[in-house]
């Protein structure tokens, strides 16, 4: 009696194939490091991040600049952080536009953010999601965008003032704002 | 000795020779030049710049290694696995260039320049990783080198 093609097996598809997957997966390990210390010029494993930074989409402004800023309270600060804002401190009174839900959360912020408003974005730490919100907003007619260096980790470690995002929702918004977000961006990981 | 291949096993033979030599060839440029691999890497702002060597040296290794399994036809199904995991990271990357409308090159084969990132390169992806479920499910090996079965 023949078997059809892709009929189940007595040992799983998928076991057979994760062993095989992992198996070659620690040969690749092996067999990089192997090829990393035969180079005669080596990359080292961990880069520099310095020599890899952003070409960003928007003038970065140093903490203490924005600490004036929002002193003088005519800055906006966005948090572009991914994930719940719900509870999670941030600089005091921002707002929130996520890569991940950008056209929601602007919408959320039609009738409070202007093209003509000079804006702020950070991120957690390392710019990487608040230069590609800025990259939207401009992209959007938001002219005057700048990114905080070093995000709301610096912010903090610099006794800037803490306090709780400021979420407008949009009409129809309530229900998709109080669903748990999977946004998985790397900067959350960072 | 010899016997013919029925259809399905020349199905698997055709998909696991292609991807394999689409790994193989793609993976060559990028192990010659993990710098300009790196470069284009961080071209997509997904990855921490700190991880991006990691990636630039272990992400060629890798797809050869798959590349050649697939040909040899030694741990097919694992293989074709790992070549479906990679396809489906690079078409998630893709479409988040696209959706940010970053204007970058892909980095797929070249490191320095090729081809851009667009809906093209999409297709072509998704493409493959079409060619990888015959191997990834198929009972049937198709042909492979040193089997004492086939010979």
């Amino acid at each position: 009696m023949g078997y059809p093609a892709f009929a189940p097996e007595r040992r799983s598809v998928w076991s057979v194939s994760l062993k095989e997957a992992g198996l070659i997966l620690l040969l690749a390990v092996v067999v990089t490091g192997g090829t990393w210390l035969l180079r005669p010029q080596r990359l080292p494993l961990l880069a520099d991040a310095t020599v890899y930074e952003l070409e960003l989409e928007a003038p970065v402004v140093e903490i203490a600049q924005a600490r004036h800023f929002f002193d003088e309270g005519a800055h906006l600060f966005i948090d572009t952080r991914p994930g719940d804002p719900a509870g999670r401190p941030t600089i005091a009174g921002a707002f929130v536009i996520r890569e991940a839900r950008f056209d929601d959360d602007l919408l959320a912020l039609f009738d409070i953010l202007f093209p003509e408003d000079p804006i702020i974005v950070f991120g957690k730490g390392d710019m990487l999601g608040a230069n590609n919100v800025a990259a939207r907003l401009k992209a959007r007619g938001y002219e005057d965008v700048q990114i905080l260096r070093g995000g709301v980790s610096a912010w903090q470690a610099a006794g800037g003032d803490l306090g709780s995002a400021f979420v407008p929702l949009a009409a129809g918004q309530q229900d998709s704002a109080d669903a748990p977000q999977e946004d998985t961006e790397q900067e959350s990981a960072s | 000795m010899s016997r013919h291949l029925s259809p399905m096993e020349l199905l698997v033979l055709a998909c696991r020779l292609v991807l394999g030599g689409v790994f193989i060839f793609a993976s060559l440029d990028k192990l010659q030049n993990p710098e300009g691999f790196a470069q284009a890497i961080h071209n997509y702002r997904i990855l921490p710049p700190a991880l991006l060597h990691l990636a630039a040296h272990y992400l060629p290794v890798l797809e050869a290694l798959t590349g050649a399994l697939l040909i040899l036809g030694v741990w097919r199904r694992g293989a074709a696995l790992l070549t479906a995991g990679m396809t489906v990271v690079f078409i998630a990357a893709i479409a988040t260039a696209l959706a940010r409308g970053l204007d970058i090159s892909c980095g797929c084969f070249h490191t320095d320049g090729g081809h851009g990132v667009g809906l093209s390169l999409l297709l072509r992806d998704v493409g493959l990783l079409l060619l990888c479920l015959p191997p990834l499910l198929a009972r049937q090996d198709g042909w492979r080198p040193f089997s004492r079965r086939r010979s």
